[in-house]
């Protein structure tokens, strides 16, 4: 009874907000020393040259050197053009699946697609990557499949998907875009299903085509779903390591050098730390512009619904 | 007539939906279904131009490979072990956190909600640097602990924000009714909040769970020996150890992917609930 006193009165004000602090900071400690601390460590480690034991400080060398290599602005071409591709890619397929969904089909078959086009999205990245080098293999079943469209004829013309330079960054993409599209198509589809059927009713009354409704009614209801969905897609894609290192390390010869996997090698394989940091520090630069929009669009929408 | 011919063009229309659903499902699940089939079969049977999509001959030889090796085994405790405890830690620390923004106003709420926000954004490969070096400084190099410690930094955030909108949208009236029988808050909270929030603790716990059992980065970065490797590191060594073994490969993969599949297919209405509103919200 005291207690219903103390939530509800301005009088022990102190009282309750410490009470908020016993909740919350335990949780922020934690998040401080995993998260604030490392990044504050990156940051300095990137005006340092040297190793794990004995380093100097070089001021900006780091970054002005970073400038000039052609492999980081290879890899932030090749970052954007997985991230483009994949995102469009998932939107393609994600929106389509979600319409088809959406109609009024059986719902026990609308549960039995939705569970098993997901699956795709539960596989870890490496498992993944496993199944699509299988795939991709020289004598794999993508061109066993195509030998037997007639597309390759088989003896002595197999593709090398991962290992020609030309055609590898590709090859990764593809298999992002077929891990990455159940993402897109749940929350579209929870989207759809918001939208109430009244609206579509109204509009078929009034004599609307269903071409028009789409237009009218979906994709402005959709849009805000979309937008957030979109923006965390291109942040997720733009920082994706695994399927990309599983398949190809980012080779052969940086083809499907992406700045994750710049990063990585610089820092585990070339062991020049300093340097890693420069290019992490970028990168967190970078996606800060993506998360702001985020993070500005999330508000919205929060004082929106209230 | 006309009713009727309606009848049949809306009965056209819905066979051609699910034929164009069922040609998307094909398409989009022929790599999963290729790695099941794959390891099923013997290893000379694997790559063949043109590929034969039913077995030649059907063996449980690479199941029985992996079910027998004490050295595979130990990779599934440990990815289970950690995954576990990791979800644990994070619905435990997510959960106080979580409520603690969901009912009350404090200064530094509003920058709190945004870093949480900004947290999902962040390049783990960024952390990488770091971490590596703090795990080795603390002596936690090629250690389970370290991956436990590493996985709350990007679980415990998502955990805090999905379960601090569920509370949200709980009636704070449940709580006061039990404090005014005598409850503490903290009791009110263990007995009534965490009670009622069963759909949300076990969507927040599976999308947990599912983030730390896929994770590669750091799992290759702090940890070394065959005995504290975790199931995507494992995979990933197979790859270089036994190139040509695939259908060992495929049967370990299959065996890593199938509990995660089972548990979503049951339980997807709750992780989808919840990473909407995660998300979205």
């Amino acid at each position: 009874m005291v207690e219903t006193g103390i939530l509800r009165s301005n009088k022990f004000f102190t009282l309750k907000k410490m009470q908020a602090y016993f909740f919350v900071l335990p949780g922020i400690i934690i998040l401080l020393v995993l998260l604030v601390y490392p990044l504050i460590q990156v940051m300095v480690l990137s005006f340092f040259q040297g190793n794990l034991l004995e380093r100097e400080f070089i001021g900006l060398s780091n970054y002005i050197q970073l400038f000039s290599d052609p492999v980081f602005w290879k890899a932030l071409l090749q970052t954007s053009y997985f991230t483009i591709n994949s995102v469009i890619f998932h939107f393609l397929i994600g929106l389509s699946l979600a319409l088809i969904l959406n109609q009024h089909i059986n719902s026990n078959i609308r549960s039995l697609f939705r569970g098993f086009l997901i699956i795709p999205w539960l596989l870890a990245p490496t498992v993944a990557a496993m199944i699509w080098i299988l795939i991709y293999n020289p004598f794999g079943m993508l061109n066993g499949l195509l030998t037997s469209f007639n597309l390759l004829s088989g003896r002595g013309q197999s593709i090398n998907w991962i290992g020609n330079p030309n055609l590898s960054l590709l090859s990764v993409t593809v298999v992002n875009i077929w891990r990455g599209y159940p993402f897109t198509m749940v929350m579209l589809l929870a989207a759809l299903q918001g939208i109430p059927d009244e609206l579509y009713e109204a509009a078929r009354i009034d004599g609307a085509s269903p071409i028009k409704s789409f237009f009218y009614i979906t994709i402005p209801a959709l849009k805000g779903t979309m937008f957030t969905v979109g923006l965390l897609d291109i942040i997720w894609t733009f920082r994706h390591f695994d399927i990309i290192f599983a398949m190809t390390g980012g080779g052969p010869m940086n083809s499907s050098e992406v700045m994750t996997t710049h990063i990585y090698n610089l820092a585990f394989r070339s062991l020049k730390w300093g340097y890693a940091a420069a290019e992490a520090v970028i990168m967190f630069l970078v996606m800060l512009i993506f998360s702001t929009f985020y993070i500005r669009n999330l508000k919205k929408g929060e004082t929106g619904n209230d | 007539m006309i009713k009727s011919s309606y009848r049949v063009q809306r009965k056209i229309s819905r066979l051609t939906l699910y034929a164009v659903l069922l040609s998307f499902g094909i398409v989009l699940l022929l790599p999963v279904a290729w790695m099941v089939t794959v390891s099923f079969r013997p290893n000379v049977e694997v790559l063949k131009i043109p590929p034969t999509w039913i077995p030649e001959k059907f063996t449980f030889d690479s199941y029985k490979k992996v079910l027998t090796n004490l050295r595979y085994l130990r990779c599934f405790w440990n990815s289970y072990f950690v995954s576990l405890t990791v979800t644990l830690l994070a619905l435990f620390f997510g959960s106080l956190s979580g409520y603690g923004l969901a009912r009350f106003n404090f200064r530094g709420k509003r920058a709190l909600i945004l870093f949480l926000l900004a947290t999902q954004t962040f390049p783990l490969v960024l952390l990488s640097l770091p971490y590596f070096q703090v795990v080795v400084k603390l002596g936690l190099y090629d250690n389970l602990l370290s991956l436990i410690l590493v996985y709350l930094s990007f679980c415990l955030p998502f955990s805090i924000l999905m379960l601090r909108n569920y509370f949200q949208e709980l009636p704070i009236e449940l709580e006061e009714a039990a404090m005014v029988d005598g409850c503490t808050r903290l009791g009110a909270l263990w007995r009534v909040t965490i009670r009622i929030s069963f759909p949300a603790m076990v969507g927040t716990g599976l999308y947990t769970f599912l983030l730390a059992w896929n994770e590669f980065l750091f799992a290759m970065i702090v940890v070394e020996s065959w005995s504290n490797r975790v199931l995507t590191i494992a995979i990933y060594s197979l790859l270089s150890e036994f190139v040509t073994d695939w259908t060992t490969m495929m049967s370990f993969s299959a065996l890593a992917s199938l509990p995660i599949i089972i548990a979503f297919i049951f339980l997807q209405k709750y992780v989808i609930r919840g990473m909407t509103m995660g998300a979205i919200k």
